[in-house]
């Protein structure tokens, strides 16, 4: 029983990174430099949740766990902007701008679906406690 | 003495139904936690053989020619709660998981019902126990 508490909290602690990524993408949507001065614009980065089984109970129960953090392939947004002091000085993309590569509508979908998870795990967590106080009642 | 006591009336059968829940209960919540992984299969216990095993164990404890407190129901041998299989959602989503969220929250409350009448029925059991050690109404 208390198993179930186990599970769903790791359900929580995994929606919970989600989110936090999704609001680490749009506090960036605008850097063009990284924490160490680098140029070079912010990547988008995704969470990869897995099946935890450091947490399996005999009956086959299992937690959730952040697998890895894996940052976005696709090509940063490009925009002409000659006069910026970070536009690229030469090749093929000489004169524009390079933005991360941040897509707003894609991250609210995303911080919407996470919050709803969040959610139906906090309900199981209310099943649970009331399951487990109605078998404490037995001892009234 | 206390072994006839709690195996005369049907304490010994929600026993088993509100240990089968609670384990059950523990599987669905993994469920819902893995709802985002990719290629996640719902998991869930057989409730229909779960019913067979202990209606079986019951009726062994009924047979007249058994020998009398037997000791509580077993459900030892094919436990249904080894059964993990793999609940059948149909609908299989893109990222290969099963899992529709609706269902699997009925199936939790559902679950949930079942555990709290079991236990209700079982606490009645405790207080007619207890005023018969009373001896008062």
């Amino acid at each position: 029983m208390i198993s179930a508490l186990d599970i769903s909290t790791s359900g929580l602690i995994a929606q919970r990174e989600r989110l936090t990524t999704i609001s680490q993408n749009i506090a960036n949507m605008s850097s063009l430099r990284d924490a160490n001065g680098r140029i070079g614009p912010y990547k988008a980065k995704h969470v990869i949740l897995e099946t935890d089984h450091q947490l399996a109970t005999s009956s086959g129960a299992a937690g959730v766990k952040v697998a890895e953090v894996r940052e976005n392939d696709v090509e940063p947004k490009r925009r002409w902007q000659p006069d910026h002091p970070l536009a690229i000085k030469d090749g093929k993309w000489k004169g524009y701008v390079e933005y991360p590569n941040v897509d707003m509508t894609e991250q609210f979908v995303d911080a919407l679906e996470a919050s709803r998870a969040y959610e139906s795990n906090v309900g199981v967590i209310e099943m649970t406690k009331n399951m487990t106080s109605q078998t404490l009642r037995i001892l009234a | 003495m206390e072994n006839s006591i709690f195996n005369a009336n049907t304490v010994p059968v929600l026993e088993q139904v509100v240990n089968f829940a609670q384990k059950r209960h523990s599987i669905l919540a993994t469920n819902i936690a893995n709802q985002r992984v990719p290629g996640y299969k719902g998991r869930d216990l057989n409730v229909d053989r779960f019913h067979e095993v202990l209606s079986e164990a019951i009726e062994r404890k009924n047979n007249p020619n058994e020998p009398i407190s037997q000791g509580l129901v077993h459900t030892k041998e094919g436990d249904p709660m080894r059964d993990v299989q793999d609940s059948l959602n149909g609908i299989l989503f893109h990222d290969e998981s099963n899992l529709d969220i609706e269902r699997q929250v009925a199936e939790l409350s559902k679950n949930q019902t079942m555990h709290n009448t079991a236990l209700a029925i079982m606490e009645s059991q405790f207080r007619l126990l207890s005023v018969a050690i009373s001896e008062r109404v």
